[in-house]
């Protein structure tokens, strides 16, 4: 564990680590040579005269100073490295991972990420201060006890010694016991706390249906399958730590009794039992207490792990002779690409040519947004190559590539801040003229409007909430500002309501206009217009063409068109008249208006 | 504080009982705990005897010794698994309370929500309460009982060298409390600046895209640097404004410190004769051992604060007022729907209805439009009685919603919204969701009608196959099981949000064929997104600021000429806009400059 906390530090921190790991086992070893002191002491206290016990007493004092300096010491270096322990940690891990592959940064790693640097951080802070010094204590001390007890009495020492490997054993043992015993209690816990977030996310759905308090079978089996188990892990933990404690008293007792017959038999000098018994029955303590650190200790060891596993995580390497694109075309070449060894791609080619639109078709998991991304080089292909401009993008500059391109997803972060803020991170050098403009070409001079302090409106976490359409125009604004010659872009799948709808149309066509398109389109409306479709199943490219080529072609996309357009005709009737269903290709292009995306009481209850 | 503890103490009740028990135990234990090391000190007593050594008193003091050690551990033993047991059963005991309140709470309540922070405060505050049923007390126990036996006993041998043994301790307990002092404000400083980085750590990764392409990675990186310096400073300070008075009372109260402060005292009283050496060995053995369980309490400092506060976080949920129950209810007549005089605010200040008055007669289809912010969700949220109207009032069949009992109205409403909600059960579970005693002909004609029956045979194990493991629905598919739900449960009243047909593309006709079915007959009341949708509607109502501005069917509404017919009319633009040659582009948009 030291070494492993070693090696997450840094170089820096190194020597700070070190310097408390001297001071501590200074500490320690001096507190075993002020406890086997005792025995001298006792033994002229006890002895025929009494004032010969002076000289080891100042011994005593002398080693008692020793020590309350070297603890001091080791208190100050412990927390002085608990401190630059978290800033070091802080500052590693945050270099690290702004350099890894965006395709990294998924939702789950929000929360992982947030938990690695606040209670993992802590707990590794805690290591030098609160688990170090008791470990060491507790091991350090005894030792020096019982090579001091060979001085004055073989023999009990030798008891001593014996019963260490019955000790150990049976640590090992009840650590064992323990670790097995969390394990079953942590997968227990997390069932049911995924039962629970299901009870508490559905709760529209259960209580309409009738389920009621009562209702949820499955989270009312978790919680208790969570008790049984947790009852049953106390049983069987129970031998753990009888068993250790009570191998401690029996090696208590053996020196004990060996001393007392010892004693008894005339061979041991009384003054001398009395006082190993005193070492005896005190150092018992130190030991058993770091029995208990068992499961911090683990805890430690964890977030050790998490912290050195992150670490670990190659970076996007870096090209050493970037090289330049020459205009602003796409290309794709034989792409295949999976994650976790599962293939999401295989042998996709196709060219976006500049300044042209490319609409990419096909049913959810198909791997539309895996070519998005692989274009943004949100990971580095496992086969062939994508291009930019001519250029692999593996031999282009983050910065580079990043210059070129703007992305307008469905998801769209806001930082905390104003409006302009948000804009402005498009082009941190535009002028305030120029941020205004983006915004009005976007539609958000519109939003800015309506909020009650205008373009100072805080907004993204804890700031007011905008909606799902306002968001998007808020990133267009952003990308307009960007200015770049490639767009890629994730066309709203969730509903937009009419007036954002219109804005967010508004906003895309000056955004798209002359540049290079790659989209994934959702309404039919883009599709159609579209300079070239490339419709994907299973992750490869089934059919490739414009609209009227691939409808003549009467091939998967022909279905989907002809899905498509039933769908438009569709109407919800009252009084008995049944909707009519037939609506055809014929009665008119798909529509696009789409309702609300902001997040209302009744579409999205729960988060 | 009095109120907390009130708190704490409802909580405990359940289990107060074996509780007590284990306290008692464990002073037992403690007392037990003394006697080993009486027994070396009188064993001592014994061996040094001037008249000569009784072998027999030896033998009997080394066993008594040793027997203490044995009552010791098992007390021990029995008091902590008493009250890990009595811990282990009060968490089941209060998550199934908790549940029971959410079940009742009103359904607005999860809204302003996260269901993380719900998982947090059933799972991880629940378990956080650990350490203080199954530890504090004990400790505590322990802490009083071990130095107060020992002190006795010491007191008996000789009250001189007492005071001395417990000099130190003084010293040192009243340094540590000065430390303690500013504790409190230290410590919500600490979860501050601790807050600070994990907002800061969120935000980093979450904005890592933008930043990224934008190519200011700096930026975010740099707030996170700035958070976790602020945190390292206020660290390094409250550190070092604390570690020399830390440092003093560990140092006091360290063992080899009393042990030095006895053997130096001792040996002064040996020496002058006013004491038997033997009767300094009570004191090497006891008075070492005083402070131990005292330090261990303060040890636990943080995670008793830890368990405070969660146990407070939890008896506030406990506490979250429930939606009343009626008295006496009533059985509604019919169901016929009235919205009377409806006023509604979700914060007490801004109204979002401000007097509805619509009445849904039974079998017709009413179609709520309006823009986003009109109070259309809203009124419908009503029905499932997501929430209760401020003033006037929603009734079923004549009956107030807020005199129904809550099964009783959900066995005449159903909903189907745009976010589906599957449990990780049986896909025929989920189904069966409203009736679980449906037999498998009645789950599948139902999957049948929400036309999603053929999709499921598919699966692995078809209706056996668990939602989420080997049952992966499309959205449009999930969409059609929760509609098959709905029909299974065959309510007379639907609440419809028409963006559910949304919810994929790919499968959107597959979805309307579905609704079809499900409304057929009922009476309906549908949010509306797009015109052409509901223009079939029995009466089309539309909502402007919390208020109805015009009401009717299709036909009526447009010849009145009026809010209805100017949307209807942009709505018409927008569907027949033919695709311009520009991508994705209106014609007047394509004008419009690009930005420098």
């Amino acid at each position: 564990m030291i070494r492993q906390l070693f090696a997450v530090v840094g170089p820096d921190q190194r020597p700070v680590l070190r310097r408390m790991l001297i001071a501590l086992c200074a500490a320690a070893v001096l507190q075993g040579v002020a406890f086997a002191l005792l025995v001298p002491v006792l033994r002229e206290l006890l002895g025929d005269d009494p004032d010969r016990v002076w000289p080891w007493l100042w011994t005593l004092v002398g080693a008692s100073v020793a020590y309350g300096i070297a603890h001091y010491a080791s208190l100050l270096t412990g927390y002085q490295a608990g401190a630059t322990l978290s800033r070091s940690l802080h500052h590693r891990i945050g270099d690290h991972v702004s350099g890894l592959p965006l395709g990294w940064f998924g939702p789950e790693q929000v929360g992982k990420l947030g938990q690695l640097t606040t209670q993992n951080v802590m707990d590794i802070m805690g290591v030098p201060a609160h688990l170090l010094r008791p470990l060491i204590t507790g091991f350090l001390t005894p030792g020096t006890v019982v090579a001091l007890m060979f001085v004055f009495d073989w023999r009990l020492a030798l008891a001593a010694v014996l019963t260490v490997p019955f000790i150990v054993l049976v640590y090992r043992w009840s650590a064992n016991l323990a670790r097995k015993a969390d394990e079953v209690r942590d997968e227990a816990r997390s069932e049911a706390a995924n039962r629970i977030i299901e009870f508490v996310q559905h709760q529209p759905v259960l209580r309409v249906f009738g389920r009621g308090p009562a209702g949820h079978r499955a989270l009312g089996a978790a919680l208790e399958n969570q008790r049984d188990l947790g009852r049953k892990v106390l049983v069987t933990g129970v031998p753990g730590i009888v068993g250790f404690t009570l191998v401690i008293q029996a090696a208590f007792t053996t020196v004990t009794v060996v001393g007392t017959y010892l004693a008894l038999g005339g061979e041991l000098q009384v003054a001398k039992l009395l006082a190993l018994l005193v070492l005896a029955a005190r150092f018992v303590e130190p030991m058993s207490e770091s029995a208990t650190l068992g499961s911090s200790l683990r805890m430690a060891r964890n977030a050790l792990e998490k912290v050195e596993e992150l670490l670990k995580v190659p970076a996007l390497p870096e090209p050493a002779e970037p090289a330049s694109p020459r205009d602003s075309g796409i290309e794709l070449d034989g792409v295949g690409f999976g994650y976790d060894g599962r293939p999401v791609l295989s042998d996709v080619s196709f060219t976006v040519p500049p300044r042209t639109m490319t609409a990419l078709v096909g049913p959810s998991g198909s791997g539309k947004t895996t070519i998005t991304r692989l274009i943004a080089r949100f990971w580095d292909v496992d086969a062939g190559a994508v291009r930019v401009g001519g250029a692999d993008v593996r031999d282009l500059t983050t910065e580079d590539l990043m210059s070129r391109i703007s992305m307008v997803f469905q998801d769209v972060y806001l930082f905390e801040g104003t409006i302009e803020d948000n804009i402005r991170v498009g082009r941190p050098d535009a002028t305030a003229a120029e941020v205004r403009e983006a915004a009005r070409l976007a539609h958000v001079d519109e939003i800015a409007a309506r909020l009650p302090q205008g373009w100072d409106t805080k907004v993204g976490e804890g700031g007011t909430a905008l909606s799902g359409g306002e968001r998007q125009r808020v990133s267009i604004a952003r990308a307009l500002l960007k200015d770049s010659d490639i767009v890629l872009l994730d066309e709203a799948t969730a509903a937009l309501d009419p007036e954002n709808e219109h804005a967010v149309q508004a906003a895309l066509a000056a955004l798209t206009a002359d540049r290079t398109l790659l989209v994934i389109a959702h309404r039919m409306r883009t599709v159609m217009a579209a300079d070239q479709i490339v419709v994907l199943d299973g992750g490869r490219i089934a059919e490739r063409g414009t609209h009227d080529e691939l409808v003549a072609l009467d091939g998967r996309y022909a279905a989907f068109w002809s899905e498509r357009s039933r769908a438009t005709g569709w109407r919800l009737t009252g009084g008995g008249n049944r909707p009519d269903a037939s609506g055809s290709p014929e009665s008119g292009p798909p529509e696009s208006g789409d309702p609300a995306g902001r997040p209302d009481p009744l579409t999205a209850p729960i988060r | 504080m009095t109120a907390e503890r009130a708190a704490l103490s409802t909580l405990l009740r359940p289990v107060r009982r074996r509780l007590g028990v284990a306290v008692a135990l464990q002073a037992v234990s403690a007392v037990a705990g003394v006697v080993p090391f009486v027994a070396v000190a009188e064993l001592g007593r014994v061996l040094l005897d001037d008249d000569g050594i009784d072998h027999g008193r030896a033998w009997t003091v080394t066993w008594l010794g040793v027997a203490g050690l044995l009552v010791r551990l098992l007390l021990l033993v029995g008091a902590g698994g008493i009250t890990h047991l009595a811990d282990n059963d009060l968490q089941l005991d209060i998550r199934r309370r908790l549940v029971d309140r959410l079940g009742r709470l009103p359904l607005g309540w999860f809204s302003a929500r996260n269901s993380g922070t719900v998982k947090k405060t059933l799972q991880d505050d629940v378990t956080a309460m650990h350490h203080l049923v199954a530890h504090s007390l004990l400790e505590l126990t322990a802490a009083v009982v071990v130095p107060v036996t020992s002190l006795a006993y010491l007191f008996a041998v000789d009250w001189r060298m007492t005071l001395v043994t417990i000099a130190p301790l003084v010293l040192g307990l009243t340094a540590y409390l000065w430390t303690m002092a500013g504790m409190k404000t230290q410590l919500t400083a600490f979860d501050e600046a601790m807050g600070r980085i994990n907002a800061s750590a969120v935000e980093f990764v979450q904005g890592i895209a933008v930043v990224k392409t934008f190519g200011q990675t700096r930026r975010a990186h740099r707030r996170f640097a700035e958070a976790a310096d602020g945190f390292g400073s206020f660290f390094m300070t409250w550190v070092s404004s604390m570690v020399r008075p830390r440092a003093a009372s560990e140092i006091l109260l360290s063992p080899v410190v009393v042990l030095l402060t006895v053997l130096l005292g001792g040996a002064c009283f040996v020496t002058d004769g006013s004491l038997d050496a033997v009767d300094l060995l009570p004191f090497t053995l006891l008075g070492v051992g005083l402070t131990a369980p005292v330090l261990a309490l303060s040890y636990a400092t943080y995670e008793l604060r830890t368990a405070r506060m969660a146990a407070e976080r939890v008896t506030e949920l406990l506490e979250t007022p429930e939606l009343p129950v009626p008295e006496r209810p009533s059985a509604p007549n019919g169901h016929r729907i009235e919205f009377d005089a409806v006023r509604f605010s979700y914060d007490g200040e801004n109204e979002v209805l401000k007097g509805i008055d619509l009445t849904l007669e039974p079998g017709t289809v009413t179609a709520l439009v309006g823009a986003s912010g009109s109070g259309k969700s809203t009124l419908a949220s009503l029905l499932p009685r997501f929430w209760d109207v401020t003033e006037g009032s929603v009734r079923l069949g004549g009956v107030d919603l807020r005199d129904l009992p809550p099964d009783e109205l959900y066995r005449r409403i159903a909903f189907v919204f745009q976010d589906v909600q599957l449990l990780r059960d049986t896909v025929s579970a989920n189904i069966r969701l409203a009736r679980p005693d449906a037999d498998p002909a009645e789950v599948e004609k139902a999957a049948r009608g929400a036309c999603v029956h053929d999709r499921i045979t598919r699966l692995p194990r078809g209706y056996a196959s668990v939602v989420g493991e080997d049952a992966r629905f499309s959205g449009g598919e999930a969409q059609r099981v929760s509609i098959a739900r709905a029909l299974l449960a065959d309510t007379p009243v639907i609440v419809l949000d028409e963006a559910t047909v949304f919810a994929d593309p790919e499968s959107e006709a597959a979805v309307q064929d579905a609704l079809t079915e499900l409304t057929r007959g009922k009476t309906v009341l549908v949010i509306a997104h797009r015109l052409a949708t509901i223009a079939g509607a029995d009466r089309i109502v539309v909502l402007d600021g919390g208020r109805i501005a015009e009401q009717g069917t299709h036909e009526r509404l447009l010849a009145a000429d009026g809010m209805y017919a100017r949307m209807w009319r942009a709505h018409e633009a927008t569907a027949e806009r033919r695709p311009a040659a520009t991508p994705v582009a209106q014609a007047p948009a394509q004008e419009e400059e690009r930005v420098r």
